[in-house]
């Protein structure tokens, strides 16, 4: 496979779409013009676990402005109701506290909002479980993990290793529930015209999203069109349609053709917009005092909706990241009435390697190495979960290179003994992953127009990373042309198909059939086309995921103060330095590393979703009590990559950078706060008290 | 959207204009200044007045003035206007420190002393901070105005001694001499409520030992300030076991409850910390005030 010789890429562009969002111009979803559209309002159900008994729509109806009171007994059937986070309004049933159990449409947003509050439903309340436990009674073993993955893994004999290793770390970590909390609130508007679906969404999959809305509404893909030419974020949770979405469909059928608007709240968001499953894992190491592995097992616990399947695959990562003979990962499943989990910024890698990279700062002690000097002692010459050879594998020089430029030599060995003005301070490290997933269906359409310019068609969702500037210039690098010869067209399921900005997989995957299409393009028009010369060309799948271990790596620093006296803690600097392939835009990288790290910190410090187990209530849903880190809580933060190109990952030879900032950056602060302090905090977040003990 | 419950908006032309709209308007009218805490209550129903009176366009409200030895501020007064005050650092550096720590720049430069105090949210800093200075409320009504101290103007969260067909026109701060003061919050995120946070006020006599003083803490369930305070110090020369002892006496007085920000020994833990630091604080810089 030939490698693409960088132009184009590689170029500090400014953001093509940076212009239009700084003047409020590029359009979200709920800034579509609509004409003359309602709005919707739902009411959410307030058990945990039931059925409704009883819902009397009497008084919101006969409101000024109502359009329509939908509920089970009266919205329309769907064809599908398989599915049920999807299948709203289809049955009594409740599964979760904040479950949508009605709703309201009407000709303005306060009139539906007035009229929800209006709807009387009575229940028939069961006995609920909200709280995830290491003991839970009903633990299962899900079929498959996310992604795919098997759920269990197993090589050599893991408890005769421990049993006989000299040295063992076995500790249990926690980590709490989170939201993705992307600034735009998930947002649908749809409407119906006869047997045709428009949904402007904040998705980031349109051609995913009405793959799943066609089965339900019992209508072909084609029927149904998903627009989202800009998208304020998502974190993974628009990465699937949620129960909003076919709620808001499912009500443009009785609204006369009329379209149907509906944002969520931010509190709703911490109920019906997915999260990331709080994690209980229990790690042991066993090794030789000189601090080689010889065993790692990763147990965890983790929850998911009873009405849904979710297993997040959090020690995923452990079958991976180091050396060891002898290895267990196992997921069990507690099955609860609580809102559907889902995907989260590197779901399984993320939570997975606050367990791991704190447990391997625990065996350095133990073994009293240096942490990274372990993690050069176990670096496995192949991927020990599947013996093949890494693509590319570089975790060694990201940990060397952050190292020199963190001032790691200036660690003191011994925690707790830098004091200064009260404040204790420390440093620490953690190692960080994540796979490189390239998805094969992608199609991406070249057509010369008339005026010179390339438009370069293909149904990808830019959701705030940075995809129209870094396709233009994969484009005119592919087209051997100035990126401002280009005009991307992404966002839309009229453009040819495209797979989820997901997975850290959007700019290879889309990538790839650009560069198809631009060669299609040439070998079919040359260099010198015709108006409306037009090519098509596909991201084949990568032969070398057959052969090779597709990773990304990293390393994460930090320094974190810790306050003597009252415990509060901040991370003063942190430094992470990547390997993640070609870096196509140097520009929108580095917001995407610093962007993740800077979630990391949130993670360590703030981010926690806590369950009332009494009510099944998220209580603290919304931003006055769920904190994520603000502007002046970020100080000193830096991103640095390996400039290489990888020659394993397509032709772009690029892997994707979207969720590897965030893997490893909680656990970095936590062997920080534990070198700063003597103090080891194995559940997130590591709040103040956590250092007063 | 965070849509409020249906409303209707007037503007008040002057105090006494306002006064009559919240007479005719009734029970379910309410003043908006900052509108930071009144609009996030309603944006989540928790508040659904029928009648917003807007008092932004006051002036008469939003005043700064020295007489003699009273500082009167305005209950209009904004956030930012009281931080960047050099007067304000000067005569009460305690006003100074808690600014910094309240909210962000957006929420001071519209949030307002009146609103904060008539708010009576049990984290509002500025409660606190009016406690240990002792000020006095004005508050005016369609008898006319009435003065009255901190004590008796909290009533508990979210009560006050303002009646519904009433306002706060002002604050007024006595001025003493050789005196000082400071703030200290803990909070888990820049610009987040307080998890605690703490409040002194000391003035010195001639030869330096402590004649008067007062310590308050917010966000711990403490009413007015911390009792016994004064009688301790007074008379004795600020040092370390001093302060140490006024610590132990504010852990003990107040009555925190766990929430995400907290359990209850680490609030504790602050109550004690935070009034050490700021009687530290308070009386250094009073000293400084004798020498200067
Ligand atoms: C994100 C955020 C963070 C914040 N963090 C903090 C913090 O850390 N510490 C802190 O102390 N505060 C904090 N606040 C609150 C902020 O200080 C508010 O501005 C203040 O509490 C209320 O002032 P306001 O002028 O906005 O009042 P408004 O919201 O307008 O009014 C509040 C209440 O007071 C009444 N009222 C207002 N003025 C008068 C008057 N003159 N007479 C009688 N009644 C009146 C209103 O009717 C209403 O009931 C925060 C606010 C936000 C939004």
């Amino acid at each position: 496979m030939r490698v693409q010789q960088p132009a184009a890429t590689g170029l500090d562009l400014e953001r093509v779409d940076g212009r239009a969002k700084v003047l409020g111009l590029a359009p979200y979803a709920y800034e579509h013009p609509a004409e003359n559209p309602t709005y919707l309002y739902p009411v959410q159900s307030t058990i945990a676990r039931g059925r409704i008994t009883a819902i009397d729509t009497a008084a919101a109806e006969t409101m000024d402005g109502v359009v329509a009171v939908l509920t089970h007994l009266n919205a329309p059937r769907l064809a599908d109701a398989a599915d049920k986070e999807l299948a709203v309004l289809q049955s009594d049933e409740v599964g979760f506290r904040g479950q949508f159990v009605a709703a309201v449409v009407a000709d303005s947003p306060e009139a539906a909002r007035e009229a929800a509050a209006r709807v009387r439903v009575q229940y028939h309340q069961e006995p609920h479980h909200a709280a995830l436990r290491a003991d839970h009674e009903d633990l299962y073993k899900p079929e498959q993990i996310n992604a795919g993955l098997e759920t269990d893994t197993q090589a050599g004999d893991p408890d005769a290793a421990l049993a006989s290793a000299a040295v063992v770390v076995d500790r249990t970590y926690t980590t709490p529930a989170e939201h993705n909390n992307p600034m735009e609130p998930h947002t649908t508007v749809a409407q119906w015209e006869g047997d045709r679906l428009l949904v402007f969404d904040s998705t980031q999959a349109v051609h995913n999203a009405r793959k799943t809305l066609a089965p339900l509404f019992d209508v072909e893909v084609e029927q149904i069109r998903v627009v989202a030419p800009h998208v304020g974020g998502g974190f993974g949770s628009k990465g699937l349609p949620h129960a909003h979405v076919v709620l808001t469909a499912l009500a443009a059928k009785v609204t006369g053709g009329r379209p149907v608007k509906y944002a969520l709240t931010r509190q709703q968001m911490f109920f019906l917009a997915g999260y990331r499953t709080p994690t209980i894992q229990r790690l042991q190491l066993g090794a030789s005092p000189d601090g080689r592995i010889s065993v790692l097992t990763h147990d965890v616990v983790e929850q998911t909706s009873a009405i849904k399947e979710f297993a997040e695959q959090t020690a995923g990562i452990s079958r991976m990241m180091y050396s060891a003979d002898h290895r267990r990962t196992t997921h069990r499943l507690a099955s609860l009435d609580v809102p559907v989990p889902s995907w989260m910024r590197a779901p399984g890698e993320c939570p997975g390697s606050f367990g791991l990279e704190v447990a391997m700062d625990e065996l350095a002690e133990a073994c009293g190495i240096d942490p990274i000097e372990l993690r050069v002692r176990n670096e496995p010459a192949i991927d020990p979960e599947t013996g093949k050879p890494f693509a590319s594998r570089h975790l060694l020089a990201c940990l060397r290179e952050g190292a020199r430029r963190f001032g790691w030599e200036r660690r003191n060995a011994q925690p707790g003994t830098v004091l200064v003005d009260g404040w204790r301070t420390g440093i620490g490290v953690a190692a960080s992953t994540y796979p490189a997933r390239r998805q094969p269906a992608n199609t991406a359409r070249i057509r010369f127009t008339a005026d010179g310019f390339y438009e370069v068609q293909i149904g990808a969702v830019d959701l705030g990373t940075g995809a129209w500037t870094a396709l233009t210039q994969i484009a005119a690098e592919a087209l051997e042309c100035g990126p401002e010869q280009v005009r991307l067209q992404i966002g839309d399921t009229d453009l040819p198909v495209a797979t989820v900005a997901g997975g850290s997989s959007g700019t290879a995957s889309w990538g790839s059939a650009i560069i198809g299409a631009a060669q299609m393009f040439r070998k079919e028009h040359g260099g010198f086309p015709s108006a409306g010369d037009t090519s098509e060309g596909d991201g084949e799948r990568n032969p070398a995921g057959k052969n090779y271990a597709l990773h990304s790596f990293g390393a994460q620093f930090a320094e974190v103060q810790v306050h003597a006296d009252t415990g509060e803690i901040r991370v003063s600097r942190m430094l992470g330095v990547y390997s993640a392939g070609r870096i196509i835009n140097p520009r929108t990288a580095r917001s995407q590393f610093l962007g993740g790290m800077t979630m990391g910190i949130g993670m360590a410090l703030h981010e926690q979703s806590v369950m009332d187990e009494r009510f099944g209530m998220i209580v603290n849903h919304d931003f006055a009590d769920y904190h994520v880190p603000s502007n002046a809580d970020i100080r000193q933060l830096e991103a640095f990559w390996l400039e290489e190109v990888d020659e394993h990952a397509g032709p772009l030879g690029a892997r994707g950078i979207g969720e590897i900032g965030i893997v490893g950056a909680a656990a970095a602060v936590a062997n920080a706060a534990y070198n700063a302090t003597g103090i080891r905090v194995r559940d997130l977040p590591l709040t103040a008290d956590k250092f007063l003990t | 959207m965070q849509i409020p419950a249906p409303f209707d908006y007037v503007r008040a032309s002057d105090v006494d204009n306002a006064l009559a709209l919240l007479e005719r308007h009734g029970p379910e009218s309410r003043l908006v200044a900052g509108g930071h805490s009144l609009l996030p209550m309603m944006k989540l129903r928790l508040a659904r007045p029928e009648w917003l009176i807007d008092i932004n366009g006051l002036a008469e409200l939003d005043f700064m003035v020295r007489e003699g030895n009273v500082f009167r501020i305005g209950a209009l007064t904004r956030h930012t206007t009281l931080l960047e005050s050099p007067e304000v650092a000067r005569l009460f550096p305690i006003v100074t420190d808690a600014e910094q720590v309240i909210a962000d720049p957006v929420v001071r430069n519209r949030g307002t002393i009146g609103g904060s105090l008539c708010q009576a949210d049990p984290a509002e800093d500025l409660s606190t901070v009016c406690d240990v200075l002792r000020a006095e409320a004005v508050i005016r009504g369609p008898a006319g105005e009435r003065v009255v101290a901190m004590d008796e103007f909290h009533r508990g969260p979210y009560e006050t001694a303002v009646g519904q067909n009433e306002l706060m026109s002002e604050l007024r701060f006595p001025i003493r001499p050789r005196s000082s003061s400071a703030y200290e919050k803990v909070e888990r995120r820049v610009g987040d409520w307080a998890v605690a946070a703490a409040g002194a006020a000391v003035s010195l006599a001639a030869d330096g030992t402590i004649e008067e003083s007062s310590v308050g803490l917010t966000a711990v369930g403490l009413d007015g300030t911390v009792a016994g305070i004064g009688d301790l110090l007074g008379g004795r020369r600020p040092d370390e076991d001093l302060f140490a002892e006024a610590g132990r006496i504010a852990a003990a007085a107040c009555e925190p409850v766990a929430d995400q920000r907290g359990g209850i020994d680490y609030k504790r833990h602050l109550a004690d910390e935070l009034t050490r630091r700021v009687l530290r604080r308070a009386c250094a810089r009073a000293s400084e005030e004798q020498e200067g």
